[in-house]
C-alpha cells in the first residue's frame, strides 16, 4: 500500500471525526476499526449527553469549553440531537460538593440557562434530601444516527474505513514514517503513513505496549449503565442530582429508553495503568468478568431522592470500559489528551472524555499537522 | 453451602472509633453472614474520627470486600451522629445498626426477619449487663426508672445500639434533625411498632470500653433534656407552689402581727423560708440553663456532621491470576 498521510486507529467518534477533519484539509487518511461497524464501543455505550457545562461546577475551564462547543456540536449534528425532554438538576442537601446558591452562581458565570423548576416538578423530589431543583437545557444524542452520519460523512469525503481490522503494532518504518501492522480475518498486512493517530480510548495502552512502547498513565473503570423504562408520571423528564455520589437519568434515544447512571454504583471495578504498572487488555477484562447488575442499588438510592422512580423498570444494561486521565479525578476536569510523538515520532495518542470536546481536539490537531498536500 | 435466597436489600451500618484491632474480624463475619443470606446488601462503615489506623485498615479491606462503603467523618462527632450519617445514606429495604465491639453478626438474619414480619424497629436488649460498680449500677437503675416513669419517655432497659429498622422507620428517623441525638429514644418517638430482641453480646475485646461515671451523668442529663420538657414543667409547678407557700406565709405574718406585737422571735422561721426559696430559685435557674443551652444548640442550625470522604469497594474483584492470563493471550 502506498504511504498515507495519516492512519486513525479506532473508528469511534473521535477517530472518525478527526479523520474527516484532516481529510477536509487535503490529507490522505484511513480509519482502522476492529468491529464490523463504526461507533460501537464507548461512543455508543454512554450517557448520550451533550454537555452544556452544568456538570462541572468544580472545573470552570471544562464547563466553559462545554458552553463554547455545545452550539457547534448541536448545529453540526442537528439531526442526531434530541431535546424533546425536560431536564432538571437538583442539588442534594447532604454530601453535595456545591450548594444550590453556588450552583446558581456558577451557571450565571458560564451563562448557562437556568431557572427554578416549577412547583409541580419540585414536588417530585424529597425535600429532606434535595435543597433545590433547577430547570436547565441539555441535549441527548442518538448514537445510532450519529454512527450513520459519521459513516456517510467518511464515505462522501472518500476516507477508506477498514472494518473488522485490528491494529497489532506500530513501528518506525525504514526510511522515515511509520508502519502499522493490521490483522484482518487472520491475515496480517502492513500500512505505511507519515502519522498514526491512536484513538482507541480504552485500548490506547494495548497498542503502545504491544508496540514495545511505554504506556500512558490511565485509569480504567468497568462501568454499568442500566437501560430503563421510566414510570408514566416521569415521561419526558430527565434528572441529575448534583454534586457527589448521586445519580442521573438521561434519555437514550438509540433505544428509546433512559439510562440510569450512578456515581457510586456505575463503576464496578477500576485499575490504573502506566509505566511500571501491570497492563491488562480492558476489553478482555470486560468480556471475562462475571457481570452482575447493580440496578437494585441504583434504583433504591434514586427513589430516596425521587420517590416516583421506585417504579422504574430495568430492561438491560450497557456495560463498557470507561477510561480517564488519573489527574482529572482530583479536580473533576475532563481534558482531552492529545499527546504527540508518543514514543515514536509521528505517533499521536488521543483520549477524548466527552463527545462534544472533539472541536477542542480538532483545533489542537490543526495546530500540529504540517501543511497538507506535500505527498 | 448455603445459597442466598432472600430478595430483600439489606444495609448494615457500623460506627467505628479507634477499632483498628477488631474491624477486620468484624467485617469478615458480617460479610460472610450477608453473602450467605442476601443477594443484595451493603455494609456502611462510618468512621467517627478515629485517630488510630482504622481508616487505613478499612481502605485496604475495600479492595477485597464487595459492597463495602467507608464514610469518614471529618472529626469525632459521637456514635449516635456517626450512625445518623450512615442512616442518611443507606439504601436498603432493611437496615441493621451494630457496634463492632459487642454485637454478634450471626443474629442479623433473625433481626431482619422480625422487621420483615412487620415490626418497624427491632431493638437489641442485652441479656446481661457487663460487670460494673454498684454505684454505676444503682445510678443506671435510677436513670431508667426516672426516664420511663417520671419523664414518660419510652427507653427500654438495657437497650443497645444493635437494632434493625424498616425503610419506613429509617425515613422517619432521618427526618428528626435534633442535634442532641439519642437514637435509642427516637425509636419510641417515631412509633411504627418496636419489638425487643434479647441477645447475648459477644465482646471482641477482653474489656469492653464502658462509660465512666462522669460520662454517664453527662449522658443522663443530655438525654433527659433532649427528650422531655417535663423537668421544666416540674420546676414551674414547684415555683408556683413556692409562691403559694410564700403568699400564705405573708398572710400568716400579717395575722400574727395584728394579734401579737412582739415579733422579733420570727427570725429562725424567716431563715428557713429564705433558704427554701433560694433552693427553688436556683433549681429553676439550673433547669432553665439546660433548656436554654439546648435551644441555642438547635437554633444554630449547623450541619449535624461533615463527611471527609466516601469510598466504595468494587463489585468486581479483579483477580491477579486472571490478569496474567490476559497478558499472555495478547
Amino acid at each position: 500500500m502506498a504511504e498515507l498521510d495519516a492512519i486513525f486507529v479506532g473508528g469511534g467518534f473521535f477517530g472518525c471525526a478527526l479523520a474527516a477533519h484532516l481529510r477536509e484539509r487535503g490529507q490522505d487518511v484511513v480509519v482502522v476499526e476492529r468491529a464490523d461497524r463504526l461507533l460501537t464501543r464507548a461512543s455508543y455505550n454512554n450517557q448520550a449527553r451533550v454537555h452544556n457545562g452544568y456538570h462541572y461546577p468544580r472545573s470552570l475551564l471544562t464547563a466553559l469549553r462545554c458552553r463554547v462547543n455545545f452550539p457547534r456540536f448541536h448545529a453540526e449534528f442537528a439531526d442526531c440531537m434530541r431535546d424533546d425532554f425536560e431536564k432538571y438538576y437538583a442539588v442534594a442537601t447532604n454530601g453535595s460538593k456545591v450548594t444550590a446558591a453556588q450552583f446558581r452562581q456558577f451557571c450565571d458565570r458560564i451563562e448557562a440557562p437556568l431557572s427554578r423548576a416549577p412547583a409541580a416538578v419540585r414536588r417530585l423530589f424529597n425535600p429532606d434530601l434535595v435543597e433545590d431543583v433547577f430547570a436547565v437545557r441539555e441535549i441527548a444524542f442518538d448514537a445510532v444516527r450519529l454512527r450513520e452520519r459519521m459513516a456517510e460523512r467518511l464515505a462522501s469525503l472518500g476516507v477508506p474505513v477498514l472494518l473488522n481490522t485490528e491494529a497489532v503494532a506500530v513501528a518506525q518504518a525504514p526510511g522515515g514514517g511509520l508502519e502499522l501492522v493490521v490483522e484482518s480475518a487472520g491475515s496480517r498486512e502492513t500500512l505505511r503513513a507519515r502519522a498514526v493517530y491512536n484513538c482507541t480510548y480504552a485500548r490506547l495502552n494495548k497498542l503502545l505496549v504491544d508496540s514495545g512502547l511505554e504506556p500512558l498513565r490511565l485509569k480504567h473503570e468497568v462501568t454499568e449503565m442500566p437501560l430503563v423504562e421510566l414510570p408514566e408520571g416521569l415521561a419526558g423528564k430527565a434528572f441529575t442530582i448534583m454534586c457527589g455520589p448521586f445519580f442521573s437519568v438521561m434519555p437514550f434515544p438509540a433505544r428509546g429508553l433512559h439510562t440510569l447512571s450512578h456515581v457510586r454504583y456505575t463503576p464496578h471495578a477500576e485499575w490504573q495503568e502506566g509505566p511500571g504498572l501491570p497492563a491488562r487488555d480492558p476489553y478482555a477484562v470486560l468480556a471475562s468478568a462475571p457481570l452482575s447488575t447493580r440496578f437494585p442499588h441504583m434504583v433504591r438510592d434514586a427513589e430516596r431522592y425521587v420517590p416516583a422512580l421506585a417504579a422504574t423498570r430495568h430492561v438491560d444494561s450497557l456495560w463498557e470500559m470507561k477510561t480517564v486521565l488519573p489527574q482529572s479525578e482530583v479536580d473533576d476536569s475532563r481534558p482531552v489528551l492529545h499527546r504527540t510523538d508518543c514514543g515514536l515520532p509521528g505517533l499521536t495518542c488521543v483520549l477524548g472524555g466527552k463527545i462534544d470536546n472533539v472541536y477542542d481536539m480538532m483545533d489542537s490537531l490543526t495546530a500540529t499537522v504540517s501543511t497538507p498536500g506535500t505527498q | 453451602m448455603m445459597t442466598p435466597t432472600s430478595d430483600c436489600f439489606v444495609s448494615v451500618i457500623a460506627p467505628l472509633h479507634n477499632d483498628a484491632d477488631i474491624v477486620e474480624a468484624f467485617l469478615g463475619d458480617v460479610a460472610a453472614v450477608l453473602a450467605a443470606h442476601y443477594v443484595n446488601y451493603e455494609i456502611v462503615l462510618a468512621d467517627d474520627g478515629s485517630t488510630d489506623a482504622t481508616a487505613e485498615k478499612v481502605v485496604r479491606l475495600l479492595e477485597r470486600t464487595p459492597n463495602l462503603r467507608l464514610m469518614r467523618l471529618s472529626r469525632r462527632f459521637g456514635r449516635d451522629i456517626a450512625i445518623s450519617a450512615g442512616l442518611d445514606t443507606v439504601i436498603g429495604d432493611f437496615v441493621v445498626v451494630m457496634v463492632p465491639e459487642s454485637d454478634p453478626p450471626e443474629l442479623i438474619p433473625q433481626m431482619i426477619e422480625r422487621c420483615r414480619s412487620g415490626v418497624g424497629i427491632a431493638y437489641g436488649i442485652r441479656a446481661h449487663r457487663p460487670a460494673e460498680s454498684p454505684f454505676l449500677s444503682l445510678g443506671t437503675r435510677m436513670f431508667y426508672w426516672y426516664f420511663n416513669h417520671v419523664l414518660g419517655v419510652d427507653l427500654p432497659r438495657n437497650s443497645t445500639d444493635f437494632r434493625a429498622y424498616s425503610r419506613q422507620s429509617v425515613n422517619a428517623i432521618t427526618r428528626i434533625k435534633d442535634r442532641l441525638r439519642y437514637l435509642r429514644t427516637f425509636g419510641g418517638y417515631v412509633g411504627f411498632g418496636g419489638q425487643p430482641f434479647v441477645y447475648e453480646p459477644r465482646p471482641r475485646r477482653p474489656r469492653v470500653r464502658g462509660r465512666g461515671p462522669g460520662e454517664a451523668i453527662d449522658l443522663a442529663i443530655n438525654m433527659t433534656v433532649a427528650n422531655s420538657t417535663r423537668p421544666l414543667r416540674f420546676v414551674s409547678l414547684l415555683g408556683l407552689g413556692a409562691s403559694l407557700v410564700s403568699g400564705l406565709y405573708a398572710l400568716y405574718v400579717l395575722i400574727l402581727r395584728s394579734l401579737d406585737r412582739d415579733i422579733v422571735r420570727g427570725w429562725a422561721a424567716q431563715q428557713v423560708f429564705l433558704g427554701l426559696m433560694f433552693a427553688v430559685i436556683f433549681l429553676t435557674l439550673a433547669t432553665l440553663c439546660e433548656y436554654v443551652g439546648r435551644l441555642l444548640g438547635e437554633i444554630k442550625d449547623r450541619p449535624l456532621y461533615f463527611v471527609h470522604e466516601e469510598r466504595t469497594s468494587a463489585s468486581l474483584l479483579l483477580d491477579p491470576d486472571r490478569k496474567n492470563v490476559v497478558t499472555e493471550s495478547l
